[in-house]
Formats: structure tokens, sequence, C-alpha cells
């Protein structure tokens, strides 16, 4: 019988064993390397990754006007009410961490960036509160699919509309919107509307510019509180530097 | 039509041309047949032509664009998948050109992040065939090019480029190998290729596309391509082949559809060594029979049962490992006491053993693929990169082994003990179970030396092969307790207990403490010295407290399990980061090691050397013997110190994404893990697991001109 026992322990510290060496190699990971921005000043990002420097900072290909009809938003004209313009109104209280998310309709890995952060706000509840942005990166399709996601955050369907794109492509016919609208639950009527309106127009702007000012080099980015992320990143240590913003403060970029 | 461009332009004109080049060259300024490179750290773009001027009547223009893309970015095809984007271009700012005709080479299929794509990385030239307005007169490209790269994030490029060609002759033979070479690859047209029979089948609630057909020479290794138009999202095809290769079915699952009218249904297909078609198949009412029920998809079903047959004699090998063999031997020893307690219970527990190996090995099997499915990288024998993981080994081995030299036993309360004995058979028979899954738990640090390649063909392949793989494993593992339950007199065969099990008993506790100490050597490299020696006194610790007498055994657990906590804890802390050291140059036996640098191997290729790539880590055995008995012995030893060659280490002791990422491109996932490269194979020989001097000779001799070199040295 003690031989029994014995194996039985054994096999439940196997068990942990087993167990372990998938679950915990994320606990003694530590924090990235950070290196200041020059500009806006007082943020920060994630050295080294993918985003290597080198590229010419992003400027999206066809949002905010063309060359005929340039941006009416400058880089330098939100600089004074930077915080807002780049998290929303909803994260002007300490204690809570503000994400800026940045994301196009083309771009892979920014499907995954949306559905990670949002998944990360249900379970961090009222811990962070993200700020939806988009950067159309090429052509009409691009830039119709930003003004749905945009018109569906009005009605608090943005990350289902994300989510609706997953395996169904874009399209931008009535047929399609009026779909989307029923298996988003939104109104289609006022989806339609926002999408042409004036607001969105301005928040498509406001997104080009701040990715001007944070010269992005494509999609998707985030900004977490003062620090500015590019490329992939492990869910942990994205905790991780929230947690690390909370302790440090972030406002004082604002 | 241009992919008839090599049967235009045969070889013996193209020396005559050679000499023309050289003459234009020197005596006028015919242009350059490509533009200014247009460079980011994503890619590099080019137009180039084949014709360095508009000779005198010429109507058509052989041209590309030529991407060159950088480690890890990836562009798109026509189709580019789920998301993406191809290229466009705007020639509008050219002159001189009546029409066009661009090639899409065949795509290559990526997923990431979950999400199916088609497109190109490294390297791609789009061909375009170009019919001039007027015959003879100059020609200017100028290319508005929109271009989506992504890596894990997705840059845009727009850029313009232009090139001028006056009037003049000759050929750029640089310019003209890389269209070539890409032309070849563009999808041919069905007859052309071999293709008949074409037929597809879209099934009317738009769930998928089954398609069907034949060719002349066998499929090796086939993959489709549908396109139903730019709204509709196809997924990953199941493809079967038939009739000796020569038949080719495949359903490719419909993701998402338009309503409404479709467009005509294009399939393209590749197969190895570069072939690729494109055909329009013939609408037929109902879907094309597969050839048989079960997919191979591409995978040699002898190269399964040869996989499948290692990995049952690698489980049976591991019944003999330190890490296992004290758990079959307790298990013959229970049942030796048993003695005349019949066949029946002899059975019964065995047969509870080995269904507690296959629940193990099933488990493991189904949460590795699980873990596969949601993106993780999986390895065989990763583990052994985390502190924490070799830290609890250690304990765990260092426990096993005190107790089975006799410095505690692990008793029960009595008042368990009196209960157990009362419940009858039920505990017993789960105690069995126990005993089996336990021995496979023990197993798995064992086998990643000895089943990397087993295991690792199944990670990287298709749920059926993790399944086949891990079947057979825990079969091979699970024989001897089947053979017993099978043959239950056998066990009174075995000699009768007395003195010599305690010997016995001594001896695997030793064999288990060596295997202890390799993994505490193991974790200095990983973990450095201070967490390992933490680790170390833990567990010495830990086993004085279990061996002391006069405490009640569940204090003494208790104690015990709390401090095991609290080790755990210090090596997280205390091991000193999990960089990677892989950038470490070394020297053993003669041979100077440079650290493993994917971009230097390019480099050193184009040097005209001869580059040896050995993927290493401390913890994998098979490594050390490839070292030991191949690599530092003459002649291969001679061969990686003459010069020429260059030998490359990558230390994969502890994670590094670069070296993951390396293995990954050639389908790998666990090491022993050796490639040559050189001028004659620049894509690499992959070696096999277990290097032989011969293979290795053999390599190097067909990597790179410098033969006789390597061979008098």
């Amino acid at each position: 019988m003690a031989d029994r026992r014995t194996l039985l322990l054994m096999l439940v510290a196997g068990g942990a064993v087993v167990g372990g060496f998938r679950v915990l190699p994320s606990l003694v990971e530590g924090l990235p390397d950070f290196e200041p921005l020059d500009d806006p000043p007082g943020f920060r990002r994630v050295a080294g990754g993918s985003v290597s420097s080198g590229f010419n900072p992003f400027v999206g290909l066809s949002v905010g006007g063309s060359e005929e009809t340039p941006a009416r938003v400058t880089p330098d004209s939100l600089r004074a009410d930077l915080c807002s313009h780049l998290f929303g109104t909803a994260a002007r209280s300490e204690g809570v961490v503000p994400i800026a998310s940045f994301a196009d309709y083309y771009c892979p890995y920014c499907r995954v960036q949306t559905k990670r952060l949002s998944d990360l706000a249900s379970d961090l509840g009222s811990e962070v509160a993200i700020e939806w942005h988009e950067l159309p990166l090429l052509g009409e399709t691009s830039i119709l699919a930003a003004r749905a996601a945009l018109a569906a955050k009005r009605q608090d369907a943005y990350v289902a509309f994300h989510e609706s794109l997953l395996t169904s492509p874009f399209r931008a016919n009535a047929e399609y919107l009026s779909l989307l609208s029923e298996r988003i639950g939104v109104d289609h009527t006022r989806l339609i509307a926002d999408m042409e309106s004036e607001s969105v127009s301005r928040e498509l702007e406001i997104s080009a510019a701040l990715s001007r000012l944070f010269a992005f080099v494509g999609t998707p980015a985030m900004v977490v509180g003062r620090t500015v992320i590019q490329g992939e990143i492990s869910d942990r240590t994205l905790r991780r530097i929230i947690s690390l913003e909370r302790e440090e403060g972030w406002s004082s970029v604002c | 039509m241009l992919t008839r461009f090599k049967a235009d332009c045969p070889r013996i004109l193209a020396g005559a041309m050679l000499a023309a080049i050289f003459f234009s060259a020197a005596s006028s300024q015919v242009g350059a047949a490509s533009s200014d490179p247009v460079t980011t750290p994503a890619v590099t773009a080019q137009l180039l032509t084949v014709e360095n001027g508009i000779a005198p009547g010429a109507g058509t223009l052989s041209a590309g664009l030529a991407l060159d893309l950088a480690e890890g970015w990836k562009t798109y095809w026509r189709t580019p998948g789920e998301v993406g984007f191809p290229p466009e271009i705007d020639w509008s700012g050219s002159q001189n050109i009546a029409s066009m005709d661009f090639q899409w080479p065949a795509p290559e299929r990526f997923t990431a992040f979950g999400i199916e794509n088609f497109g190109y990385h490294d390297e791609v030239v789009f061909p375009i065939r170009i019919t001039l307005e007027e015959p003879g007169a100059p020609v200017r490209l100028s290319a508005d090019v929109t271009l989506l790269t992504c890596s894990d994030i997705c840059v845009p490029q727009d850029f313009v480029m232009s090139l001028d060609l006056p009037s003049g002759v000759g050929i750029d033979e640089e310019s003209a190998a890389r269209i070539t070479a890409f032309a070849d690859r563009v999808p041919l047209d069905a007859s052309a290729a071999g293709i008949t029979d074409v037929s597809a089948h879209v099934d009317p609630d738009m769930r998928a596309v089954v398609i069907s057909m034949r060719r002349e020479a066998p499929f090796v290794v086939p993959d489709v391509f549908a396109e139903l138009g730019p709204f509709t999202s196809l997924g990953r095809p199941d493809t079967r082949l038939g009739d000796d290769g020569h038949l080719l079915w495949a359903r490719v699952p419909i993701l998402s559809a338009v309503d409404g009218p479709l467009q005509d249904l294009s399939v393209t297909v590749t197969d190895s060594s570069g072939f690729a078609a494109t055909a329009a198949p013939r609408a037929v009412s109902e879907p094309p029979e597969p050839p048989f029920a079960f997919a191979t998809s591409g995978v040699d079903i002898a190269a399964l049962i040869w996989i499948a047959a290692t990995a049952f004699l690698g489980g049976l090998v591991l019944n003999a490992m330190p890490c296992v063999l004290p758990v079959l031997s307790i298990k013959l020893a229970t049942a030796m006491r048993l003695g005349g307690d019949g066949r029946i219970a002899v059975r019964r527990g065995f047969l509870a053993s080995a269904a507690g190996v296959m629940a193990f090995v099933w488990g493991l099997a189904a949460v590795l693929f699980m873990l596969r499915e949601i993106g993780v990288t999986v390895g065989w024998g990763l583990q052994f990169q985390n502190p924490i993981f070799l830290s609890l080994t250690v304990l765990v081995l260092g426990v096993f082994a005190a107790n089975l030299v006799g410095a505690f036993e692990i008793a029960l309360p009595s008042r368990l003990q009196t209960r157990l004995a009362h419940a009858g058979s039920t505990p017993g028979l789960f105690g069995d179970f126990a005993a089996g899954a336990f021995a496979a738990v023990l197993a798995t640090p064992c086998s990643a030396p000895f089943l990397g390649t087993a295991v690792a063909f199944a990670l990287g392949g298709r749920g059926i092969d993790i399944a086949v793989v891990f079947t057979f494993l825990g079969l091979g593992l699970a024989s001897p307790y089947l053979v017993i339950a099978a043959r239950p007199g056998l066990v009174r065969r075995l000699p009768k207990p007395g003195r010599w099990m305690g010997v016995l008993r001594a001896g695997l506790g030793l064999l288990l403490g060596g295997t202890a100490l390799w993994l505490v050597w193991v974790m200095i490299g990983v973990a450095g010295p201070i967490a390992t020696l933490a680790s170390v006194a833990m567990t010495a610790v830990i086993v004085g407290v279990l061996s002391m007498r006069g405490v009640s055994g569940t204090a003494r657990s208790v104690t015990a399990a709390a401090l095991a906590v609290v080790m755990l804890f210090a090596t997280g802390t205390l091991s000193d980061g999990l960089s990677s050291r892989g950038t470490i140059a070394s020297e053993s036996g003669g041979i100077a090691w440079l650290p493993f640098e994917r971009g230097e191997i390019a480099r050193r290729i184009s040097m005209g050397e001869v580059v040896f790539v050995d993927v290493t880590a401390d913890w994998c055995l098979t490594c050390k013997a490839n070292k030991a008995l191949v690599l530092d012995r003459d002649p291969v030893a001679a061969s990686l110190g003459s010069p020429g060659v260059v030998a490359m280490q990558a230390d994969w002791t502890r994670p590094d994404e670069a070296i993951s990422r390396y293995l990954e491109g050639f389908g790998r996932f666990g090491i022993p893990f050796n490639v040559v490269y050189g001028p004659g194979v620049p894509e690499g020989i992959v070696l096999p697991e277990l290097l032989t001097a011969d293979a290795v000779m053999d390599a190097l001799d067909r990597a790179g001109t410098r033969r006789e070199l390597s061979r008098t040295e």
C-alpha cells in the first residue's frame, strides 16, 4: 500500500511538473526594455522587436484628404490636449490605465490585437479603458471598413464589428451592411448615417494625425498609458506594462 | 507568353548576346536594365527589364517588378486570402506602351494568427510582358506601386519607380535570370501542364468547393488555391491523392461568400519542384467522389508507418530509462508479492497500469494539439528551457531517489491505510492506473533526447499524425504491462523477492540521482548558478525533512510541500533571466564555432563559403552524442576547421525567438538540427538528426566547391 501511496503522491507532483512547464514560464518573464520617445515627450516605446527604426513614419496613404485637399487636423494641433484625442474622455481618472488601439481592416495581426484587447478589457473591467482608432492603410475598402467600424463604435459594437470581419470580407454595399447590422445588433439606419457623418470623418483625421505624431510605421499600434507598442507582444507582458503604468502613473504625459 | 521566354532565347544565342552586352556597354551609354531600387526596412523594390534597350523593330519587352522582402515580411498574391492586399500598380506615367500582361507567380500559403493568406516571402519577381505602341521607339516605364507588406505589423508602401529604355541592343543577363526564374513559377495553362479532367462542384448552400483533376505525372505534395472572386474567402483545403498520385481531389471550405452570382471559379495547383498550373474547371452537378475516405494530405502513409514504428520502439526503450525503470520494477515487485493471488488480479492490475500510460499520453497529445491550434509554438524538449520545470524535476527525481535508497518511506496515516484496505479492489486498481500514468509522466523528460524526431514530426503534422505518434509511443511504453497482462504467469518466472531487491532499489535510486545531477548541470546553463544552488539546497532540505524520524508523516509531507512551493518561487526569482545566449562564440575540438546569425549565412554563401549550422542545447543528449561521435572527430572536425568552411552554432539551451523561427522555417520543432549551406545549395541541405560522418562529409562536398580542400585536411 505504501508503494501505491508513494506513486499517487508522485503522480500529483508529476502532474504539477507537466502543467507547470506550460504555465510557469510566463510568470518569470520580465518586463521588456523601454526607450524614451523624442516626440511626443514623456512617452516611451518597447525597444527591439520587429519594428526597427528606419521606416518612414507612417503617413496614412489615403486618409484625411489627399494632395488636393490636405488634412484639416495637423499633428501639432493635437498637442495641447493630446490625452483626450488619444484616449478619449473615458480615462481621465488615476487608477484607470487608458489604452489607445490603432487597427486596419487589411492587417491580419490587427484582428488578433482587437480581440485580445477586448478580452483584456472584459477581464480587467474598469481598470483599463480602451479607445479604438482606425488607421485605414490602403484604398477605398479600407476607408469604408474604418468608417463602418467607427459607426459601429458609436453603438458600442466596435469589437462585434471586427469579429464579424474575422472570416467575412468587408463589402461596401447596402445588403451587406444591412446584414452586418443585424448580425452585430445595431441600428442599420443609424450605422449608415454615422458612416457618412462629420464626426466619423473628424475622428479618422485625428487618428491619422496621431499616427503621424507618434511616427507609427504601420498597424497595429497601441499606446498603453505612456508606452507605445508596435508588433507582437505576449499577453503577460502587456498585463505587466498595464500594472507598471498604474504604479508609475501615466498622467504626466497629459 | 513569357513562360516561353526560355525557348525564345536558346542557350546558343545567349553567349553571342553576352558578348554583345559587353560590347554595347563599353561603346555606348545604353541605360542599365533596372531602375534605382526603392528600399524600406521591409522591402526593396526594383523595376527590371531583360533588354538593355529597344532594338530596331522590337515590338515587345520583357520586364519584371522585383521585390526583395526582409526576413519575416510578406506580401500578397492577387487573391490574398482572408485578409491582405495584393500589389497594385498604376502605369499611367509610362510612354510607348500599348498593353501589359502582369503575371503572378504561384503563391505560398501562410497561416498566421489562425488566418489563411496567400503570398510571397523572401523574394518575388512579377514578370510583365509589354507590347509597345511604336515598335523600336524608346520606352519609359513608370510604376506607381501600392503594396502592403506585413510581418506582425502591416506597413503600407507607396512609391514610384521609373526606367527609361533608349534605342539600343543588349540583354541584361542578371535581370533576365531573375525574371526567368519567376516566370517559371507562373502557373501554366492546364493543358500545357498536363492537367486534364478538371471538374468542380460548388454546393448550393455555399459550404465548400469540391475539385477533382488528373495529371500526367503523379502529384507529390500538391496544394490547391481556389479563387471565387474578391468577396469569397476560402479555408484550408483537404487534399487527397488517388490513382497512384495521378488523381487529385480537394475540398475547399467556403468561409464566407457573396449572395448572388459567383465569379467563375479558377483553380491553381502547385506541387514539388516548382510545378504550378491554373485551370478553369468544368462545373459538375454532383461533387466528385474522393479517392478514399481518409486524407493523407501530402504525407506519405509509409512515412507515417515508419514514424509510428519509431515511436513504438522509442516508447519501449523508455522503460529502461532511469526516469521510468523504477516504476516498472516497483510494479513487478508488487505483482511478485501478490504471488499466488492468482492471474486475474495481476492481469487486472497491469491492464489498469497500461490504461494509465495511455490516458496520460493521450491527454498530453490532446493538450499539445490544442496548444498548437491556438497558435502556441510547441516543441519537444522546450520545457528544458524553463528553470521552474527543471527545478521541479530535480526535486521530484531527488525525492524519488532518496526514497529508493531508503532514506525514508512515504507512509500513510494508519487511519487511511485501514480504510483503503477495507475498500476492496477499487483503490488498488486506481493505484495501478496511477502507477501507469506516473510512468508516462516520468518518461517525458527522458523522451526529449530520444524521441525528438517522432514527436517533432507529429507536432509539425496534422491532428492524425499527433494521434498516431502518441498512441504508438504510449503502446510502446505500456507494452511491458500489456505483456504481463496477457501472460500473468511470466511474473512467477522472475526471481523471488529477497535481499537482491534492496540492492536493485538502491541501484535504481543512484540512477535517478544521476539523472537529477544531469538536470542540475542543465539548469546551471539555463537559470544560472544561484538559482540552481538554491534549488539543490532546497531539495536537500526537503529530503531531510521527509527523512526525519519521530515526526508524523502528515507533518513531514505538509512541510515538504510548503518548502517545494517556496523553492519554485525562489527559482523563478533567482534565475538570471530567460534571455538567449545564442550569440556566444565558442571553440571546441579545434573548430571555431561562430555565433548563429541568420543574415550572416547568406553573406557567407555569397562569398563562396560553405556554412555548417548546428542548433544545439545543453539538455539535448542526441546533440551531445552527435558532437562527440561525429562533429568533434576527423574527418568532420578537420573539414569544419578548414578555410572556406564556416561552422555556426546556435545555442537553444535558453529560449531564443530567432532560433525558434529558423527551425520553424524548416518545419522543425525540435533538435538536433544541422544544415549545410554553400554556393552549390544556397537553400541548405538538412542533415538527419543522428549524424554520420558520411552524411556530413557528403553534404559538405555537395555544398561547396572546395571539395579537395576539405578532403585533404
